[in-house]
């Protein structure tokens, strides 16, 4: 691509490079293959400590599951649950303070306290509950 | 650039410790009687019996829940996801009609550290006394101030998760084996593990779970609108804040009415300062609502510098209470609470499912009837014992065995061997059948169960 044709890179730029992803498409990408992982280890240890045949047997369902039902039913759960976590995670990270948050970058200033009677002698010696 | 020239460190500050001043009034008074109605929700409801049972326990080895006068089974689930749902829709009516509601009065996390505040309080003494504590160097009198606000935060924390595991192990046993230090693995360590969440969360981070772990903070302003109800400092009107005498005028000295006494800020849980505007952090306890009014109250002047208000009320504008999207919330929350109490109030206590033999689609017989073998499960699910009539209504002619006799004792799961034998010319291929379960005892409690009945297709 001929430099004249490219996007100039800085923050202020609109609109996306061409083949690169927004952090949205990369929080959902991320999150939905880290819940598929989640959600394999999850059904393994599920179904190695739970028979599915148990499930119908134990009347938790109120019908009768074919095997293969069940074991997709147990890993669309699982996936359903990891995904919810993983997206709550993106989400969680995503709207919380910037990096150097603990060093006070981009911190607002703790607020200005002092004795209500200060500045206002009418209001010394109050408790004020 | 401090940050250019002093390097990373140059910047770091130490999260000051927050010490909220006590504060009363009215919005004061409505939190302490929500931590009086909810806590003494928690902590009486499992001693209190009701019909020979505790009156809320979830029996995890029975699998039975029993919530006041109704027992709940698995198979009742659904009923467990419409009350989820139902939370759901009450925190999104509620948020959009009120704002942070939840957050200020009904928050396990607001409802416990006021707890843990006014025992500290007890101890410690107000606010300048605890800072004063704090800073103070250690001596025999801070050692035991300090120990007895530690004791007095642990026995509450260990009695909330004997609490909590009351709820799951009727509390009069574990109580027993309490005091007999019997106490099971599992109860010990459920017992410990929500002690020390309490003690955490209520005694240790407070506020920083509202600030940095809460994902209700960080979602609530999605439901809000400017006529979202909301605590805010009225700028307009307070704005060029100073000191002032209460006999001054403040037009002459060019002072808005905000005194800037900053009690706002000393009375905040969250150590915000609301005359910065709407902040996530502001968990809308009111507490600065309270103090302003007092503080208004003194000086002579009108309430409200702090108010529960909207934007639109504070740019002057008219506020709508009554808006599309609390009207859907509402419908939503009306309906499926209706549901509900419907389907409760018409629960049958019989559940019936038949299962067809996997092992042979019918059998011929040699007088000329085809047979066709299930396996039965009745559960009971009253609290006395029945015994079930068995019949299929449409087809009279179609001869019902069960084996044994379909008799189960109040709570009994049963399984049974159920055989269906049909004249050959009822049909062709699949059937499908409705079968009735009748207690004998009380026509009321029946049930109809749907299955298929197989015959030779030709």
């Amino acid at each position: 691509m001929p430099a004249s044709e490219r996007q100039p890179v800085n923050e202020t730029s609109p609109a996306p490079l061409p083949g690169r992803w927004g952090r949205s498409r990369r929080d959902w990408a991320i999150s939905l293959w880290v819940a598929f992982l989640a959600a394999c280890g999850g059904t393994f240890l599920l179904f190695a400590l739970l028979d599915p045949e148990v499930l119908s047997e134990a009347w938790v369902l109120g019908w009768q599951t074919d095997l293969r039902l069940t074991y997709g039913f147990g890993f669309a759960l699982m996936y359903g649950v990891a995904l919810v976590a993983a997206r709550l995670t993106a989400f969680m990270i995503s709207t919380g303070p910037r990096d150097g948050h603990a060093q006070g970058r981009g911190r607002r200033q703790p607020p200005v306290v002092r004795d209500p009677g200060e500045l206002n002698p009418d209001l010394r010696g109050e408790e004020w509950r | 650039m401090s940050d250019v020239s002093g390097g990373r460190n140059s910047l770091y500050e130490k999260e000051p410790k927050i010490y909220p001043r006590e504060v009363s009034g009215r919005y004061d008074r409505l939190r302490k009687i929500a931590v009086f109605v909810l806590l003494g929700l928690y902590y009486l409801l499992p001693w209190i019996d009701i019909e020979g049972r505790q009156a809320v326990l979830f029996d995890l080895p029975a699998r039975r829940f029993y919530v006041l006068w109704l027992d709940f089974w698995p198979q009742d689930f659904i009923y467990l996801a419409l009350l989820l749902i139902c939370a759901g829709l009450s925190l999104f009516f509620f948020t959009a009609l009120a704002g942070r509601l939840w957050c200020g009065y009904a928050c396990p996390q607001t409802v416990w550290t006021e707890v843990f505040l006014w025992m500290e309080r007890w101890v410690e003494g107000d606010r300048n006394k605890q800072i004063k504590l704090d800073k103070a160097p250690w001596t025999t009198q801070k050692l035991l101030k300090k120990g007895t606000k530690q004791f007095l935060w642990v026995t509450f924390a260990l009695w909330t998760g004997f609490t909590f595991v009351g709820f799951f192990t009727p509390i009069k046993e574990l109580g027993a084996s309490v005091l007999a230090l019997s106490l099971g693995r599992w109860e010990l360590f459920w017992g410990l593990f929500y002690s020390l969440a309490t003690y955490g969360n209520a005694g240790i981070l407070r506020s920083q779970v509202c600030k940095y772990m809460c994902p209700y903070a960080r979602f609530q302003s999605a439901m809000f609108d400017k006529d979202t109800l909301i605590i805010a400092y009225d700028e307009e009107r307070g704005e060029p804040r100073g000191g002032r005498k209460k006999s001054d005028d403040p037009l002459k000295l060019n002072l808005g009415d905000c005194v800037s006494c900053t009690l706002c800020v000393q009375v905040c849980p969250t150590g915000i300062d609301i005359r910065d505007g709407l902040q996530y952090e502001c968990i809308a306890c009111a507490a600065c609502i309270d103090v302003c009014d007092q503080v208004m109250d003194k000086m002579g002047y009108e309430r409200g510098l702090i108010r529960y208000t909207s934007e639109h009320a504070l740019k002057g504008e008219k506020s709508q209470v009554l808006r599309p999207r609390i009207f859907i919330y509402a419908t939503l929350l009306t309906l499926i609470l209706i549901g509900i109490f419907v389907s409760l109030g018409n629960k049958v206590p019989l559940r019936a499912e038949l299962i067809r033999d996997r092992n042979m689609l019918f059998r011929e017989l040699d007088n000329g009837l085809v047979e066709n073998i299930y396996k039965l499960k009745l559960i009971n699910q009253d609290d006395q014992a029945h015994r079930y009539n068995v019949s299929i209504p449409a087809y009279p002619d179609i001869g019902i065995q069960v084996f044994p006799d379909p008799v189960l004792e109040a709570g009994q799961v049963g399984e049974f061997a159920f055989t269906l034998t049909a004249p050959a010319d009822l049909g062709a291929g699949s059937m499908v059948i409705e079968v009735l379960f009748e207690a004998v005892d009380d026509p009321d409690i029946s049930r109809l169960s749907e299955s298929r009945l197989l015959l030779p297709a030709d």
